[in-house]
């Protein structure tokens, strides 16, 4: 058989099926910012650009953005959240325990500098939220590492909409893994080799021959890279990039990750253990903007429908893949926040977003304003007003981060 | 870098011993057990010879390795960490069962619903066709956990002579003293896995990368060194 040249990769701009991501103009930082910005107030609510704007270069900017974009990447009015969970969603579950265990071992996903008070308060939210998923949805397995996803959504926009998030991406994105069995995971990991037989026929050859499997690749996959990645902020990117992407992005990406290092795997011995040990060690220095590139282009050259069809992949089903297309249709038609918000308040919901006057103030809390405000909590709401009224920006920004890391933090600050 | 992060472990433990000869035999022992027993923090206190100051959830299987030398000959020591949910060991861990020469069970002697789990270990470990050849031992952890002891050693002795397993009890946060108040100097941790490995160079010649052929009769361990702690008991592995 012949040796397939190698196919080059430039990661370059693509046009993407779903039109994810067209040619990006070399445009700056500023000009992204005012695209998302009129994205977000479009009606409806621009969402191709924002899909765009998350998986092109550097994402979604700010974490301030995150907190705009990602509820409508997801078609969630954050203006109607989910209540935080009582004290009951602790009781009698199955995987309690687990959730338990693994969440006290987190430590290292919570920012180095934030102290330990108030990371074991956010560790005992992401018990909390985690649990009320699995009690909303029976249908849905915990499985470890579902709490590397559900942390990074609780970091970035606070307990609220993290459950919001939360729900959404297991019932879609992430609903293969949370099966009973891991047989569906398994059936998603399987589309590993195919890609890589297509770019790089030598490289999975030899990876056949050293019979790695795909397991050094299954953290990645169920985490969204969460567990592996040293840096917060390249996760955040990853996040920003899937969110908008195709359920199988994260295995494409896998793939460019792979392909990346093919030269060292080439260099490795060829046996089980050290290709394994080599390929699950995920180096510090990725090029990420580039690999993410790289898997848009290689989806669009190999789509999962063309990978199907290769025997191995054929009898199983996906319901993250069968479901993906109505998911992203229901995403098309979303109103603007200021809509939302009045629609939201017509409807008599009982998210009183109203009190929330103070647009800097607005932009900084978005994640938790409704649970603040909501639910009445009249010491933080003077405490910020307070705050925002006299003491200007610097202790502004404080409390801010203090808003990111969770309610239990701002309450303790005051 | 990650506390836990094997990759450290790979490197020190490769720095630190000359480079290996060409043949340099490996021996591959898989860890298994319930979630949070502390195979993470056994593996690495063997690897990287202290208790990990943060660990992890093990999602699929983490490797690590060193090199010793036993009677004069470098042997490289895998270890196949595995993770203990159970949806995880249904269908992720198998691939790493095969081409293993020696098994690790290791329950929580502060968690009585860990060691209730062996049995189902064991069976596993048969569904992956490991004979009765393959040497195992069986693992208390957290043994200085003192006050919270829930697995009593008669239990687990009992346990463990009817599977013909030795049985040895240890803390992978505080190996040297032990639960009878004996300090010792030696690493017990480190003594258990040197066990076996000295068990598996004890045997027929092991070729590299293969599973043992059946290995006839009963063995008994020989101490080569003071290492062995007092869980350490002659292998009573019933002729096969
Ligand atoms: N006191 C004490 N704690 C320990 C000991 N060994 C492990 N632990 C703790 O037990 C918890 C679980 O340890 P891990 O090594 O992560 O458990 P594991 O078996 O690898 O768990 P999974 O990866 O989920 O299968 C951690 O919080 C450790 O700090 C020990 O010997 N003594
Ligand atoms: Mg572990």
């Amino acid at each position: 058989m012949k040796k397939l040249k190698r196919k080059k990769l430039n990661g370059g701009a693509v046009v993407n099926e779903n039109g994810s991501a067209t040619r990006e103009p070399e445009c700056g930082k500023k000009q992204k910012l005012a695209e998302i910005q009129q994205a977000l107030i479009r009606d409806p609510v621009d969402i191709e650009t924002l899909r765009r704007a998350a998986a092109t270069k550097g994402g979604l900017l700010t974490d301030e953005l995150r907190r705009k974009v990602w509820p409508k990447l997801l078609n969630i009015n954050v203006y109607d959240l989910p209540h935080k969970p009582g004290r009951d969603v602790r009781e009698n579950h199955k995987d309690y325990n687990q959730v338990v265990l693994d969440v006290r071992r987190s430590m290292k996903r919570f920012p180095k500098g934030m102290p330990a008070t108030e990371r074991a308060a956010l560790q005992e939210q992401l018990i909390d939220m985690i649990l009320e998923i699995l009690k909303r949805n029976p249908q849905l397995h915990y499985y470890q590492g579902y709490h590397d996803v559900a942390v990074t959504l609780l970091l970035v926009v606070g307990e609220r909409m993290a459950i919001a998030m939360l729900d959404k991406l297991s019932n879609y994105h992430l609903r293969d893994f949370m099966d009973p069995t891991m047989d569906s995971t398994k059936h998603i990991l399987n589309y590993l080799m195919p890609i890589l037989e297509q770019v790089d026929l030598e490289l999975h050859d030899f990876m056949i021959r050293a019979e790695v499997g795909t397991i050094f690749a299954l953290s990645w996959l169920i985490t969204w890279y969460g567990h592996v990645l040293p840096e917060f902020k390249h996760t955040l990117r990853l996040y920003d990039f899937f969110l908008a992407s195709h359920p199988l992005m994260p295995i494409y990406l896998a793939a460019t990750i792979v392909l990346h290092r093919e030269k060292k795997v080439k260099q490795t011995e060829c046996d089980m253990a050290m290709v394994h040990h080599l390929l699950s060690q995920i180096p510090q220095d990725l090029p990420y903007e580039l690999l993410i590139g790289q898997a848009q282009e290689l989806f669009e050259q190999y789509p999962p429908s063309l990978l199907a069809k290769r025997a191995a992949l054929q009898s199983c089903k996906s319901l993250s893949i069968s479901t993906f297309q109505a998911f992203q249709r229901s995403t098309l038609h979303q109103r603007p926040d200021c809509v939302l918000q009045r629609l939201t308040k017509a409807q008599g919901s009982t998210t009183s977003s109203h009190a929330v006057q103070h647009t800097g103030l607005e932009a900084a809390l978005p994640g938790e304003r409704g649970q603040l405000w909501g639910k009445g909590n009249r010491m933080v709401k003077m405490a910020v007003w307070g705050l925002s009224a006299t003491l200007g920006a610097a202790v502004l920004a404080v409390a801010q981060t203090a808003m990111e890391w969770g309610p239990e933090v701002l309450l303790q600050l005051f | 870098m990650a506390e836990s992060g094997s990759s450290l472990e790979l490197s020190s433990s490769l720095t630190s011993s000359t480079l290996p000869p060409p043949r340099t035999r490996i021996f591959k022992i898989i860890v298994i057990g319930d979630s949070g027993v502390g195979k993470t923090c056994l593996t690495y206190r063997f690897c990287a010879g202290k208790f990990p100051e943060k660990t992890e959830a093990t999602i699929g299987v983490d490797f690590r390795e060193r090199l010793v030398e036993i009677d004069g000959e470098t042997i490289k020591i895998q270890l196949w960490d595995t993770a203990g949910q159970e949806r995880f060991r249904k269908s992720m861990v198998q691939h790493y069962y095969r081409n293993v020469h020696a098994v690790v069970f290791v329950y929580d002697m502060t968690n009585a619903a860990s060691f209730r789990s062996l049995p189902a270990w064991i069976e596993e470990c048969k569904q992956h066709a490991l004979g009765t050849e393959v040497p195992r031992i069986l693992v208390g952890n957290k043994c200085d956990l003192q006050d919270s002891i829930q697995v009593g050693t008669d239990v687990a002795q009992q346990f463990a002579d009817a599977h013909s397993m030795p049985l040895f009890e240890t803390s992978a946060k505080n190996p040297n003293s032990q639960g009878d108040g004996n300090c010792r100097n030696s690493d017990h941790v480190e003594a258990i896995f040197m066990t076996v490995a000295h068990k598996l160079k004890s045997q027929k010649p092991l070729v590299l990368s293969q599973p043992p052929e059946g290995s006839g009769g009963t063995i008994n361990l020989s101490r080569g060194r003071d290492d062995g702690g007092d869980g350490a008991r002659s292998w009573s592995c019933s002729s096969c």
